[in-house]
């Protein structure tokens, strides 16, 4: 067998053993390297800096299941940590029946995360004055359209079967004007829903944070002002999570800056496989062996 | 009168929230809410019937001792105490249910979604070959975007971040809009034609 034929024909074992290890080592050597932030994620850290503490709400949709919880759930934490540190209260809620067990990790492990540092009362975090949840809903773009009206009429009870009436922070909170943002991490296209109808109806403004697989498809909605900001991927969650511990809101960096570093390790483990296989196609094709 | 029925309701009900939609009088504005709040029941309804269809699906599956009919006691048993345990303890945050979704369900989906890792390396090491001028430009493009988005592609060259955001910002936007141009257009051909009643297959049956 000649040199060409072996480096295109590698067992995949191999691969498989690399893969491995390369994706468990940034988690035992810490390493960080600097990174440039994207536009489209300082936009929306900018954007949520804009919010006066105290005033109007961010709405985060937890649209995220397990499968892509690396991506989507630093997102939600930094995001979490952002808003509580300056004072914005937040709502939540998901479309995607998986995904309200992961908000109520994210919101709680948050919560506690800032309870453990604060010195005061008045730091801590408080359900129902800070945060509510208000859970999981069937008929997403019906809901979304009808809390333009009300959001009391589509969620009566939060997730915990409190009503919604009785929280001190939806005295304030009635629809969509009393919204700065809706914030949704999806790794589906739950965004475009957003944007075609209560955006269009309401005028809310929308961000979102998604998978780097969903991401290129806001790309046109993000130039025409329809999406406010966008964390994309991995890379989108590290960023927001460096802006935030950068301005203080945080102590430390959160699981996105390691899941970085071992995905930019297969990255360039697969790229030299690819060149790899393809030198090994071109010499081959050269010598007549391969199709062209 | 069975057809009938039906595509007139579609084609009152289509007209009315399109315009419903563009007039924001409060009038108009209460009779959306209530036909919002009917849809969410609906697709409510439409998860009872999915549960009572995996039920049927996989009891006859048990029943019949088909290949792999253990898996589905496995789905029912799952099914049936996640449900038990979330009515009886509830689903608080430190609750049973969210301890089996975090420490259970959460592990076993991130499992099986990151084994497409494996797969996707082997498949693109067999497969992206430079065979065309079109697979050469994906290839490029794909290790430019690549290398730009690791947050060691600067240090590569200074350039790498810049070229990378400009690959997403035009030539990827202007397919993606058209992508998104075309599929607008098609699902307004799509509605229009189901409002009008020439398309007919969500009736059911054979004509």
């Amino acid at each position: 067998m000649k040199w060409y034929d072996r480096i295109a024909t590698i067992d995949r074992r191999i691969i498989y053993v690399l893969l491995t290890v390369l994706v468990i080592l940034p988690f035992f050597v810490k390493v960080t390297i600097p990174q440039k932030i994207m536009p489209q994620t300082q936009k929306l850290f900018d954007f949520i800096e804009s919010i006066p503490p105290n005033d109007r709400a961010v709405m985060i949709s937890f649209d995220y299941s397990p499968q892509t919880q690396p991506e989507c759930h630093p997102m939600a934490k930094a995001l979490l940590k952002h808003c509580f540190a300056r004072d914005i209260p937040v709502i939540g809620l998901s479309f995607d029946p998986e995904a309200p067990g992961l908000a109520v990790d994210a919101l709680v492990s948050v919560e506690r995360e800032i309870d453990s540092l604060a010195t005061r009362k008045e730091d801590s975090i408080v359900y129902g004055v800070d945060y509510v949840y208000l859970g999981w809903k069937s008929g997403r773009i019906a809901a979304q359209l009808d809390m333009g009206e009300a959001i009391a009429g589509v969620f009566p009870r939060d997730y915990y079967g409190n009503l919604i009436d009785s929280l001190p922070l939806m005295q304030n909170v009635k629809n969509y004007k009393d919204i700065a943002i809706v914030v949704i991490l999806a790794a589906a296209d739950y965004p475009i829903d957003w944007i075609r109808y209560p955006q269009t109806r309401y005028g809310v403004k929308v961000a979102a944070g998604l998978t780097a697989v969903m991401a290129p498809q806001y790309y046109p909605f993000l130039q025409t002002g329809q999406v406010s900001g966008l964390m994309s991927g991995m890379k989108g969650a590290a960023e927001y999570e460096k802006l935030v511990l950068e301005h203080g809101y945080a102590c430390a960096l959160g699981t996105a800056e390691t899941g970085m570093n071992s995905q930019s390790m297969i990255h360039l483990l697969i790229m030299l496989f690819i060149i790899l296989g393809n030198v090994g196609y071109f010499f081959a094709r050269r010598a007549g062996k391969a199709p062209r | 009168m069975k057809r009938r029925l039906p595509l007139a309701i579609c084609f009152i009900m289509g007209l009315v929230m399109i315009v419903q939609f563009f007039i924001p009088h409060p009038t108009s504005l209460a009779f959306s809410s209530v036909i919002y709040k009917w849809i969410i029941v609906l697709m409510a309804f439409a998860l009872v019937l999915a549960i009572g269809n995996l039920i049927r699906h996989h009891g006859e599956k048990i029943r019949r001792r088909k290949e792999d009919w253990p898996y589905s006691i496995v789905t029912l048993a799952g099914m049936v105490a996640m449900a038990a345990i979330g009515l009886t303890w509830g689903i608080a945050s430190d609750s049973l249910y969210q301890k089996i979704f975090l420490n259970v369900m959460a592990p076993l989906g991130g499992t099986m979604f990151a084994l497409l890792a494996y797969y996707m390396a082997s498949a693109a090491y067999r497969a992206f070959r430079a065979r065309s001028l079109e697979a050469t430009l994906l290839l490029v493009s794909a290790f430019i975007v690549m290398i730009g988005f690791m947050p060691f592609g600067q240090y590569l060259h200074p350039r790498f971040p810049a070229f990378a955001e400009w690959i997403m910002t035009v030539p990827n936007m202007a397919s993606q809009r058209g992508i998104l141009l075309g599929v607008a257009f098609g699902s307004i051909a799509t509605a229009l034609k189901i409002i009008l009643g020439i398309e007919r297959s969500w009736l059911g049956g054979k004509d």
